[in-house]
């Protein structure tokens, strides 16, 4: 049997394999799997790296994740407050960026790595690739330094500081964004990080218009990924649609993997491609609360039958509430291994 | 003359340009367009178009969502004071995201387009307690209590708008009150609305406008 980094690898290159890659974004549920709080559960690295070892095991995907929650990156930032849920993920519950002076107080650290809310993450990238490194992808997961700020000042202060400025208080922001994009990922691809996911909605034209997008996002994009270039990134706009962008990204930035949103048609998305890049098919998995198994059964098909032709495809989740139960992830999982597999000559 | 100028603000409205939108409708004044006549006839038909725009596919984005509605919330607070008679108010909303929910951009969206369509708009803020979306509605004499939620276990949780439908249930006011709700995971289950007790809900910021509108005119029929 081909292992998840195999199957990865040969979905890449185009080569022979005997399914699709299946990647499933389980994070919360992680506690579940441990019996602790959300809360709890988030406080070690040995916790969150037992969990993702467990979780893929039992369920058979192929992939891990060393991601905790999307606020720790603010947490690295500065941010000293976390809300905590019993039922989903945590929330940033303190803005650093309070008024517009706050810019120039921020600052990047000059050695994330040394940081003591990324030393839990570091301990969760050690054990994985100590247990699972090489045969299953370890991903971690990066926020743009275009929409980074929407952590540090709330996306709504933020969207009327691109679209009204100040725009050199903009821009000051974003320079210090993308610096810490760039520490940040030098400091996982250093501790073995397989998979990069690059999340930026503001590099969807759902977000901003296709003009902002050309005149900023682009721009910023090419920021970040300059120095370590684009090996292992995954462009993912959250759950935008990016269908429209798929030519621009590819020619501008180089990047090879799209993890598109579930409202994009997945079909499309591979034309747009065209062999150039791996295309992931992203489930709708809100739904997963409330489908039957057949209804699951049947979406994983459709998905499947428009990704699969010609290979270079991948089944992905988005979000995977905490609350969807544990057969309805069996179900999505097994119907993706079944209408995923590759017919042996 | 009117059409005129209504084509050139939609203009700037589809390229967000605040400061070209602006100064429109000051021209507009100059040209013998009635401060009711900017927002009646230019400010609130953009709206209109833009949910057309919307409802149609047409590539509108977040941002131009935003935009819109913040110049509209700017026009109005400039030209109402301008009216030779104070404006009839449609109804009475109070907004704010559900418990445990810190995303602000739907309602600020919302609350800019419901301000042109002369609905009285209280902003509870962020992570606002159920009680105090209702003890609220009561003291504004509110028609409709809107609720945004950007994640699943916010827009779902005990706390949230099941809590505020139990509440209104408690105290005889579902006929007073109506609950409106939106945001990302409303997009993805479209029946989840149904499902957390709420009497509509809106795709986007800028139709939640049309929806809580409805609302207003069916609790005071």
């Amino acid at each position: 049997m081909m292992t998840g980094m195999e199957r990865l690898s040969a979905a890449i290159n185009g080569t022979p394999a005997d399914r699709i890659p299946v990647f499933c974004n389980l994070l919360d549920q992680g506690a579940k799997e441990l019996g602790l709080s959300i809360e709890e559960y988030y406080k070690s690295g040995e916790n969150v790296a037992e969990a993702q070892l467990k979780m893929r095991a039992k369920y058979g995907y192929d992939c891990l994740w060393s991601l905790f929650y999307v606020g720790k990156e603010a947490e690295l930032l500065g941010c000293s407050k976390m809300i905590y849920a019993k039922d989903g993920p945590p929330n940033v519950g303190e803005m650093i960026i309070k008024k517009y002076d706050d810019i120039a107080k921020l600052q990047v650290p000059d050695d994330i790595t040394s940081h003591p809310a990324f030393a839990e993450e570091l301990k969760c990238l050690r054990i994985l690739k100590a247990e699972a490194g090489g045969k299953y992808p370890i991903c971690a997961y990066l926020t743009a330094s275009m929409t980074m700020p929407a952590l540090l000042m709330g996306i709504e202060k933020w969207m009327q500081m691109l679209m009204m400025g100040p725009n050199d208080l903009r821009d000051e922001l974003l320079a210090k964004c993308s610096d810490f994009f760039q520490k940040q990922i030098a400091a996982y691809r250093a501790a073995g990080a397989d998979v990069l996911v690059y999340s930026n909605p503001f590099g969807s034209t759902d977000f901003i218009p296709r003009k902002f997008f050309n005149e900023l996002s682009l721009p910023w994009m090419e920021r970040d990924l300059s120095p370590g270039g684009t090996n292992g990134i995954v462009y993912y706009c959250g759950s935008a649609r990016f269908n429209n962008v798929i030519e621009a990204v590819i020619n501008r930035l180089g990047i090879g993997v799209f993890y598109l949103s579930p409202m994009d048609d997945i079909a499309e998305g591979k034309r747009l491609v065209a062999g150039r890049g791996l295309t992931c098919g992203v489930i709708n998995d809100i739904m997963l609360l409330e489908w039957s198994k057949e209804q699951i059964r049947s979406e994983v098909k459709r998905m499947i039958e428009a990704g699969k032709p010609g290979g270079k495809f991948l089944f992905g989740t988005l979000v995977m509430p905490y609350n969807i139960p544990e057969e309805n992830i069996r179900t999505m999982l097994e119907a993706a291994y079944e209408y995923g597999r590759f017919d042996t000559p | 003359m009117l059409e005129q100028v209504m084509n050139q603000y939609n203009e700037a409205i589809m390229d967000t340009d605040r400061d070209r939108a602006l100064h429109v409708v000051r021209d507009a004044l100059g040209l013998e367009i009635s401060p009711e006549e900017v927002v009646f006839k230019i400010v609130v038909p953009a709206i209109e178009l833009m949910m057309k725009s919307i409802s149609e596919n047409q590539g509108v984005s977040l941002a131009q969502h935003f935009m819109a509605a913040q110049i509209a919330s700017e026009v109005v607070d400039e030209m109402v004071p301008q009216f030779k008679k104070a404006p009839e108010i449609v109804g009475k909303v109070v907004i704010g995201t559900s418990r445990g929910d810190f995303h602000g951009l739907g309602k600020r969206i919302v609350s800019g387009c419901l301000k042109a369509m002369m609905i009285e708009v209280t902003d509870l803020g962020l992570n606002v307690a159920p009680e105090r979306f209702v003890d609220e509605a009561l003291a504004q004499d509110a028609q409709v209590i809107a609720i945004s939620s950007m994640m699943v276990h916010t827009a779902k949780g005990e706390n949230g708008c099941l809590r505020v439908r139990q509440l209104l249930k408690e105290q005889e006011l579902e006929k007073r009150i109506r609950i409106a709700v939106g945001g990302a995971p409303y997009r993805f289950d479209p029946e989840l609305y149904k499902s957390v007790g709420a009497d509509a809900w809106a795709e986007n910021g800028i139709t939640a406008g049309r929806v809580i509108t409805d609302l207003i005119r069916e609790v005071r029929k």
